[in-house]
């Protein structure tokens, strides 16, 4: 592209931005010239370039909204009929810039319409007499001066101009990410360096290394400076949107802005738009009034929305207050009740910001009427995800008929965070603090105590219990101290889950440059990545919310939004269970359907060959396999639960078969380890239900490889991982083996790889792409033409099934429904013959061999 | 955009007219002898200091500050399933950049740079252990035996494999490791 078009693009990109805001606020004060004069200047800017650069199109829109604000500049008054005009004709300015962005030519089209309307408020707007022109060079033509396309004419008659822009010079922002990467490095091996020294007493090498650590330090700061924006540029952008929001939504509303030059880091300011304009809408929608109720209140007919920043204790406070009417706390309750939040007796208990709180529920809206700002059920959920990603939280309060007050807090970086260095079993990790709330000591005397409830850990802490990750216990690590006198407790809190972490010792605190983990470790959920210590060792940095996560909750849970109880649908359907004891564990549970035999075999008749146990059965050699490492091998007779794979048996060694049930069988707990499926609760006691395969896998491993014991593999795409959670124990209890994807794309690149799938299950609503552009994809991709797509919708209304088969979507099943979605699998699946397929791909790969 | 006149060549192919050989870089492992791809390797070093990851794949030891950077230590005697869980770790290295991440293999010792000619190399032997062959990309034969080429796209697979539901590599380490 050309240079010069190049600059000029970068250039009034931010000039129109900037024009936009002026705008409105000289809809509300049309007195002040020097705005009048900015904003003349930029038009007038952009239209003497657009002739410089021969853009006609470009040029004759600029040239009519240059002559109407030149006729505001001189003295007309602003009319809401003439600004709207005026932004209209920017939005199209912007449209042709992001075109002539992408393509380097001005788009086809003609903006006739704009310029006549343009012409028409030009006629309209009245001059008063008195006012002379302000300066001569205003009305003049262009000169050469102003078609310079990289920087605006600086000339005298521009104070406002040059005050508000400092002498500054473009960055790319990857050159201050590199920068910003080597000051980590930097910051690292100075640790190091600290590190070695402080064992040695060599003065000679300690004043120069202190004074290396002051600089590293400074100069740490002013990169991190660097990356700072205010968050002014973010504020920005909001009074145009109120402005908009207010006439949709017939109000009139007040912007003010606070603590616009507080800094934070670009990158946050970028993850914050998306909230921030959110929470505005909402207030617009559902805080304020309109004027009529406002006036009936004693309330002035316009309301306020105040945004304010300010720094606080090394992170960002951002409020979204309105003087509205406040949360109608009844009704969330009501609709709390209603959805299955919680029960009549828990939300009276309830405080009423714990109330306030369920509008960060999924899909929670208390609005009546859908309207296209808000009340379509997305909305204060997304809100919290999108702060809680950044490491973030929110909160709110609330007064019925004097407002409401919402309140981020953000870090001030990503980059570089401050961390517990915690130990446990021997080994270090490190604890973002920004999760921390607190660290509890156990010891004797101690306030607070660790107890054992059906042997899990909780912490009584005041007047919460809260359940403990033992990281020893959970990593497997051998645990030197068994006693919890001399741990810790680390108290978390992530989002509105808190939980305790159990460590033998807090080592340090750090601050720690957080590195991503490769491709090998990355599916660890607990590790959100690694670091170097000063020390030069590496630790893992554990991910609070896969922590969370590993003991059951979900960042979700506590909204945890359960189908109202529907009387109607059938009741679970009875799966016949054999329940039998191997092991010290929970009782373990095996569908009786894939059971074909159960022996009693004498120890002597089973024999040790090449590691595996072996016994004869019906003639044959049978390999048996101990259903847990740790079933004892006694004189004793024992039973073998015998399974059939596709004509080969194998057996599996158990200690007692205790009963055979027909319960409904609800996997509640997805499986951990590869050998059992899940944990369901049968008759009130935790059973572990098996998975056959590890065990097939294992005795008789080519049996898979032939893939007679082949089952259908299913990719199950959703970006929230509440859903994946829930969903993939369903499909694979339901017997199928399961994939999960957080989104789109990810999918798409491992089909691209040539991961076979015999269907897909996919969400319809995802960012970046949804269900249906998905499945458009999809099916573009070699090989999977025909492959079933299952979409998921909250109500797979007719509009939903409308477009799901214009896309080629084989079936929606609703997404709390599980019954109806292992149906359309199996729907989907049934014109696929297993044998088949198989045997097709058998013959392909040996080809491919 | 290249300058005229200057051309691209992939060095991982042959130039044109020049005999086919590959160069192997060669690795002992117990009493086995393996060829690495002599591209793929970085660096060879002695690893100290191993954090090891809890939770992750049986055959990573765990990772590495090797001049601070941080690489993944994969032993290749649990990568061949070969070692029951508890043996003692070597110390000798290989550094390997794979799909951006960096890998420490760790090996019992290191040989020499050999060049495999094209006519050496002979047809994967049909019984080799499909888990073992899925290893291998090829097989050369030598005056002191054949060498199996490690496909480092293979063994530093993990990425896939931790998508799939399966962990083969549990399995066959936990078999063997009853004895």
């Amino acid at each position: 592209m050309d240079e010069l078009l190049k600059d000029f693009l970068t250039e009034t990109a931010e000039q129109i931005e900037a024009v936009g805001t002026q705008l409105v606020l000289l809809e509300r004060d049309p007195s002040d010239a020097a705005m009048i004069a900015s904003i003349f200047r930029l038009v007038h800017t952009i239209k003497g370039t657009c002739g410089f650069l021969g853009l006609n199109r470009l040029g004759q829109l600029a040239h009519a909204a240059e002559t109407l604000i030149g006729r505001i500049r001189d003295g007309a008054t602003p009319t809401p009929d003439a600004v709207t005009v005026i932004l209209a004709a920017i939005d199209r300015i912007k449209a042709v810039l992001a075109e002539l962005e992408r393509t380097a030519q001005e788009p086809e089209g003609d903006d006739e319409d704009l310029v006549q309307a343009l012409e028409l408020q030009t006629a309209a707007v009245a001059v008063p007499a008195r006012h002379p022109p302000a300066t001569a060079l205003e009305t003049a033509p262009p000169e050469p001066a102003n078609t310079e396309p990289s920087r605006p004419a600086r000339t005298a008659e521009e104070p406002a101009l040059q005050v508000r822009r400092p002498e500054t010079i473009r960055v790319a922002v990857g050159a201050l990410e590199r920068i910003m990467l080597l000051v980590s490095e930097l910051v690292l091996a100075r640790n190091q360096l600290l590190e070695l020294t402080r064992r040695q007493s060599d003065d000679t090498i300690k004043a120069p290394l202190q004074r290396l650590s002051g600089l590293t330090s400074d100069l740490q700061d002013a990169v991190m400076r660097a990356r700072m924006q205010p968050v002014g540029r973010l504020f920005s952008s909001l009074p145009r949107l109120v402005r908009e929001l207010a006439s949709e939504v017939g109000k009139k509303i007040h912007l003010v802005t606070e603590g616009a030059e507080t800094e934070l880091d670009r990158q946050l300011i970028e993850l914050i738009r998306d909230p921030l304009t959110h929470m505005i809408r909402n207030c617009a929608a559902h805080g304020i009034e309109t004027p009529a109720e406002r006036l009936a209140a004693g309330k002035p007919e316009a309301g306020t929305i105040r945004i304010s920043a300010s720094h606080e204790a090394g992170q960002i406070t951002i409020n979204v207050i309105d003087d509205g009417r406040g949360l109608d706390i009844p009704r969330i309750r009501q609709k709390a009740i209603a959805v299955g939040l919680a029960g009549d007796a828990e939300v009276a208990r309830m405080s009423n910001d714990d109330i306030c709180r369920f509008i960060f529920a999924p899909g929670f809206s208390t609005a009546g009427a859908v309207t296209s700002l808000s009340g379509r059920g997305v909305g204060m959920d997304v809100v919290r995800e999108n702060i809680e990603a950044i490491g973030g939280s929110i909160s709110l309060s609330s007064t019925l008929g004097q407002g409401t007050c919402f309140s981020i807090k953000i870090p001030l970086t990503l980059a570089i965070a401050p961390a517990l260095i915690v130990q446990a079993g021997g080994h270090r990790f490190a604890l973002p603090q920004v999760s921390v709330v607190e660290a509890v000591g156990l010891g004797p005397g101690a306030a607070h105590t660790l107890e054992r409830v059906q042997g899990a850990k909780v912490l009584r802490l005041r007047h919460e219990v809260l359940p403990v990750a033992d990281l020893c216990q959970l990593f497997g690590l051998a645990d030197q101290a068994n006693d919890w006198d001399a741990k810790l407790v680390v108290v978390m809190r992530v989002g509105a889950l808190s939980f305790g972490i159990l460590v033998s010792a807090v080592a340090d605190v750090q601050e720690i440059v957080v590195k991503p983990l490769g491709a090998s470790l990355a599916h660890l959920s607990v590790f959100s990545g690694h670091t170097i210590l000063g020390d030069g060792s590496v630790v893992l940095i554990l991910d609070p919310a896969g922590l969370a996560g590993s003991l059951g909750l979900q960042r979700t849970s506590d909204y945890n939004v359960t189908a109202p109880a529907d009387l109607t649908a059938p009741a679970l359907e009875r799966t016949r269970l054999i329940l039998f004891r191997a092991g010290s564990d929970p009782l373990k549970a095996l569908p009786l359907s894939l059971v074909s035999r159960i022996e009693s075999v004498a120890s002597d008749r089973l024999t040790q060959s090449d590691g595996t146990l072996i016994t004869m059965h019906q003639g044959r050699l049978m390999p048996v396999v101990p259903a847990s490492p740790d079933v004892a091998l006694t004189n004793n007779l024992h039973p073998i639960l015998v399974v059939s794979v596709g004509g080969e048996s194998m057996g599996l060694l158990v200690d007692e078969i205790v009963d055979i049930i027909e319960e409904p069988l609800e996997i509640q707990i997805a499986g951990g380890a590869d050998d059992i499926v899940g944990t369901a609760e049968i008759r009130g006691e935790a059973v572990d239900v098996l998975d056959i395969m590890h065990f097939i896998r294992q005795a008789r491993p080519h049996a898979e490889l032939r893939g007679v014991a082949r089952r259908f593999k299913i990719l199950l795409v959703d970006d929230k991982l509440f859903f994946r959670d829930m969903l993939a124990p369903v499909l694979t209890s339901g017997g199928y083996v399961v994939t999960v994807c957080a989104s789109a794309a990810d999918a798409l690149a491992l089909l691209q790889r040539g991961i076979a799938f015999d269907a897909i299950v996919t969400d319809t609503d995802m960012p970046e792409m949804d269900g249906y552009r998905f499945a458009e994809a999809v099916h573009e991709q070699p090989r999977c033409g025909h492959l079933p797509i299952i979409a998921l919708a909250a109500h797979p209304t007719a509009p939903v099934l409308a477009a799901a088969r214009a896309s080629g979507i084989s079936a929606v099943a609703g997404k709390f429904d599980r019954r109806a979605l292992l149906d359309a699998v199996r729907t989907c699946l049934s014109f696929k013959d297993l044998a088949n397929t198989e045997l097709e791909q058998r013959v392909l790969t040996e080809k491919a061999a | 955009m290249s300058a005229p006149g200057t051309r691209q060549f992939d060095s991982t192919k042959p130039l044109p007219g020049l005999q086919i050989e590959r160069r192997c870089f060669t690795v002992v492992d117990g009493d086995e002898m393996f060829g690495l791809p002599v591209q793929s390797v970085q660096t060879i070093f002695r690893i100290e200091g191993v954090t090891p990851v809890p939770l992750g794949p049986a055959d990573v030891e765990g990772l590495v500050n090797l001049r601070g950077r941080i690489v993944t230590a994969v032993s290749l005697k649990r990568r061949l399933a070969k070692a029951p869980l508890d043996t003692a770790r070597g110390t000798l290295a290989i550094g390997i950049e794979h799909d951006g991440e960096n890998f420490a293999l760790i090996v019992d010792d290191v040989g020499d740079v050999i060049t495999c000619e094209e006519s050496a190399e002979i047809a994967r032997p049909p019984h080799i252990d499909p888990a073992r062959a899925r290893l291998t990309s090829a097989y050369y034969r030598l005056d002191g035996g054949i060498l199996p080429i490690l496909d480092m796209k293979a063994v530093f697979d993990f990425a896939e494999r931790n998508r799939s539901t399966g962990s083969a590599h549990l399995n066959t380490a936990i078999t063997r490791s009853d004895q």
